[in-house]
């Protein structure tokens, strides 16, 4: 019985002790939560005496947690990343910098619980405004980090916009891009189409005749329903006659029963009744629908200037050439693009090591345009890269892609980074219905106002 | 427990980690998700307490709620009434075919293939002919063009062909163990029957179906409850979509919590389900409760 009974001991001991050290990781984690109440008033002090520790002592060992959305080798912004990365490894021995890639889903998802247990990474992923909103009180900011090496300078005028708030900028985007119509020369030809439409009226006869000669005309990934959105809100940015038309809404200037928007779905209905995407395209994925254009089965896709690299690398890559998304009803400025400001670097408030990791950032971001022009991925760069195109190797089509860049006069970020998620959902789903049943505009519309007085 | 001669208290210490694990794993997040459904929050920033209007919004204004529960509960309907064919499938195998268990092995295989890979190949069956659709291609070449559509895309027969692909993924399972259930009816009972004259159908009708109704409630309220959770294969091939068309209860829980932010709303819609679960498998139970007291 004794025995039996010191048995009981030990393992009511070790129970106790586990349970001990489970509230010591609780009592850290509430140490946490209250560094983060303070996230603007510590972020300062801590950059202040952080930097005085580590200019004393430079050899201390640092680890920094680099989440990060570039999971795939095969990728030039893999290549960049890890280049970068052992670089300033081997130029910092004391510096470990430990990379968590996975893709962009996964890392949506898992920043969202990462916030709300306040365990953000040193460096993590976020997205541009409305859907950077959110995450403003885990995030240190950065404004003294872009000052040192002219770091802010190498932007594009106006980017850094989409990251700031309240005078502060909290993230700095790996790209930016262009929504372009990437078009397939042969299948045009085919179709006895001579030039790119430069009116919606001569794009939707394009249209027509495509399918007159059974070619799918537009290629779309509908299933992820923000492809049909994207192509949608640049519509809405002919019909309105320039950028701003969410802001509106959202300054309470104008509805969604606005003509303009009624407009704008009236030509989305025009596009689709007319055939021009693929049979079943809500069921594709973007992946696949991008794939049907890359492999000569369609003669146009909408897209984001992102694809560029995809799509020179693609068998039908000497083929195919690009156009500005034309003037809808005589309204709108071909110059005036969609705008796709992307995924940022962002620093964690609440990083033991925020001088170091605001130190490697920097290097980072400041090493990056020279790699990515390097590994010709220079296109949709967010940063200006100045340097011989032609002569680095790159491709018509790379060149057409970076012409317009030049020429372009802003426009509108897409519908999900403007308003809130739930109107965001809502406006994606009232979207992809237009690709399955006919629908009455303004019926769409009244969806869309609905939504938006339900979540204001 | 008394054969074992071990004093309850020792048995308590043993049992205790197991029982704090799931009651960690299982009660206590299901009671927090009971309390985040009276909340308005995104997930990440201060939550307000908005008492049970997340629900009146769900019961009341949420036009794509009760389609998702009558889809959720149709999927239920479906995969129960799979169950009978699934016995008397059973009950013939049992009786003329002589290596059943190799049928009942290849029946299994949908059970063992991921649904993610299910998903796709039957997305490849039901594509338009033009993307290469099995299905379509098949009614074209027997002169039945008309009959060819684009199945997922379609909001009103979209659900049906998601219904299809579950009870070819679910058949073997149910068949495997409505089969063990039929193989362990003690062969004294048809031998006695035969006796009395009842053979073939009239011995399945009399002997083998009442006593299988044990095994049947099993499978029954797997079935119910698989049904409930409906999440991964609808995820796949269609996202819920097009325009929330396909959506199941968790598929809409999933886009409330995570894509619309709403994390108190998705917990409502969480918490719904539980509940609905629970009365369910409490009706379902009291059920056969009756139906066994009438046969035994």
């Amino acid at each position: 019985m004794v025995k039996k009974s010191t048995k009981t001991a030990a393992i009511a001991l070790t129970a106790a002790t586990l349970l001990l050290g489970a509230t010591a990781c609780g009592s850290k984690n509430n140490d946490n939560n209250t560094n983060t109440g303070n996230a603007g008033t510590n972020a300062g002090t801590n950059a202040g005496t952080n930097a005085g520790t580590n200019a004393g002592a430079s050899d201390e060992k640092v680890t920094i947690n680099f989440q990060n959305i570039y999971p795939d080798p095969a990728t030039p912004s893999y290549k960049m990343l890890h280049a970068i990365v052992d670089q300033y490894q081997k130029d910092h021995p004391n510096v470990k910098i430990e990379l968590e890639s996975m893709n962009t889903d996964q890392q949506k998802l898992k920043l969202k619980t990462q916030a709300a247990s306040n365990t953000v990474p040193d460096i993590t992923i976020v997205n541009p405004s409305a859907q950077l909103q959110p995450y403003l009180k885990v995030l240190a900011p950065l404004n003294d980090m872009i000052d040192k090496n002219g770091l802010k300078d190498t932007f594009q005028k106006g980017l850094l916009d989409y990251y700031s708030a309240d005078g502060n900028t909290y993230a700095l985007p790996d790209g930016n891009n262009i929504e372009v119509v990437y078009y397939n020369k042969d299948l045009f030809a085919q179709a006895g189409i001579t030039a790119p439409p430069t009116t919606f009226d001569e794009f939707l006869a394009d249209v027509k005749a495509l399918r007159a000669k059974n070619i799918t005309p537009i290629a779309e990934g509908e299933k992820d329903s923000w492809t049909g959105s994207f192509l949608f809100m640049n519509i809405l940015l002919r019909t309105n006659n320039g950028p701003g038309f969410l802001k509106d809404v959202n300054d309470g200037k104008k509805t969604f029963k606005d003509p303009a928007f009624i407009e704008a779905v009236t030509a989305m209905q025009d596009l689709i009744q007319a055939k021009a995407f693929e049979e079943g395209a809500t069921s594709i994925d973007y992946n696949t629908g991008g794939n049907i254009f890359k492999t000569g089965k369609a003669a146009m896709m909408i897209m984001g200037t992102w694809e560029t690299g995809a799509v020179d690398s693609s068998a039908v890559g000497p083929k195919v050439g690009v156009f500005k998304f034309p003037t809808v009803n005589g309204k709108g400025d071909p110059d005036e693009f969609m705008l796709a400001p992307g995924s940022a670097f962002a620093v964690s408030a609440n990083s033991k090591h925020l001088q170091a990791t605001k130190d490697f950032l920097n290097y980072f971001m400041t090493e990056m345009p020279k790699k990515q022009f390097e590994l010709k991925n220079a296109v949709g760069s967010g940063q200006i890269i100045t340097g011989d195109f032609k002569a680095a190797g790159y491709s018509q089509l790379a060149q057409d892609v970076l012409e317009m860049f030049k020429s372009q006069k802003g426009g509108d970020i897409a519908f999900d980074n403007t308003m809130k998620p739930a109107i965001a959902q809502a406006h994606l789903s009232s979207i992809q219905n237009m690709f399955v049943q006919k629908v009455d505009p303004a019926a769409v519309a009244a969806e869309h106002q609905s939504a938006f007085d339900a979540n204001k | 427990m008394n054969v074992l001669k071990v004093p309850a208290r020792t048995i308590a210490v043993f049992v205790l980690p197991c029982l704090l694990i799931y009651i960690g794993l299982v009660f206590v997040p299901i009671i927090v998700s009971v309390y985040d459904s009276t909340l308005n929050w995104d997930g990440i920033n201060t939550a307000k307490h908005i008492g049970i209007d997340n629900f009146k919004t769900m019961f009341a204004h949420d036009a794509n709620f009760w389609p998702a529960v009558r889809h959720t509960l149709m999927y239920a309907v479906f995969s129960m009434l799979e169950i009978p064919i699934c016995l008397f499938v059973a009950a013939l195998m049992n009786r003329y075919v002589k290596k059943a268990n190799t049928l009942v092995s290849i029946y299994f295989v949908p059970v063992i293939l991921s649904t993610v890979i299910i998903g796709q190949l039957w997305k490849t069956v039901y594509n338009p002919a033009e993307m290469g659709g099995m299905l379509n291609g098949i009614l074209n070449s027997i002169g039945l063009d008309s009959w060819t559509r684009s199945w997922l895309t379609e909001p009103k027969i979209a659900m049906y062909c998601l219904y299809v692909v579950s009870l070819w993924q679910y058949f073997g399972y149910h068949l495997l163990i409505q089969f063990t259930g039929v193989q362990n009816i003690p062969q004294e009972v048809y031998e006695a029957a035969k006796i009395d004259g009842a053979e073939g159908f009239k011995s399945d009708w009399y002997i083998t179906y009442p006593m299988a109704v044990p095994i049947f409630k099993i499978s029954i309220v797997l079935a119910f409850i698989g049904s409930l959770q409906s999440f991964d294969l609808v995820w796949v091939m269609t996202g819920g979509g097009p325009a929330h068309a396909t959506d199941t209860i968790a598929t809409l829980m999933y886009t409330s919590s995570f894509s619309s932010n709403q994390y108190g709303y998705g917990s409502a819609i969480a918490t719904f389900l539980v509940v609905m679960c629970l009365v369910v498998t409490v009706i379902i139970n009291a059920v056969f409760k009756k139906v066994e007291a009438k046969y035994s």
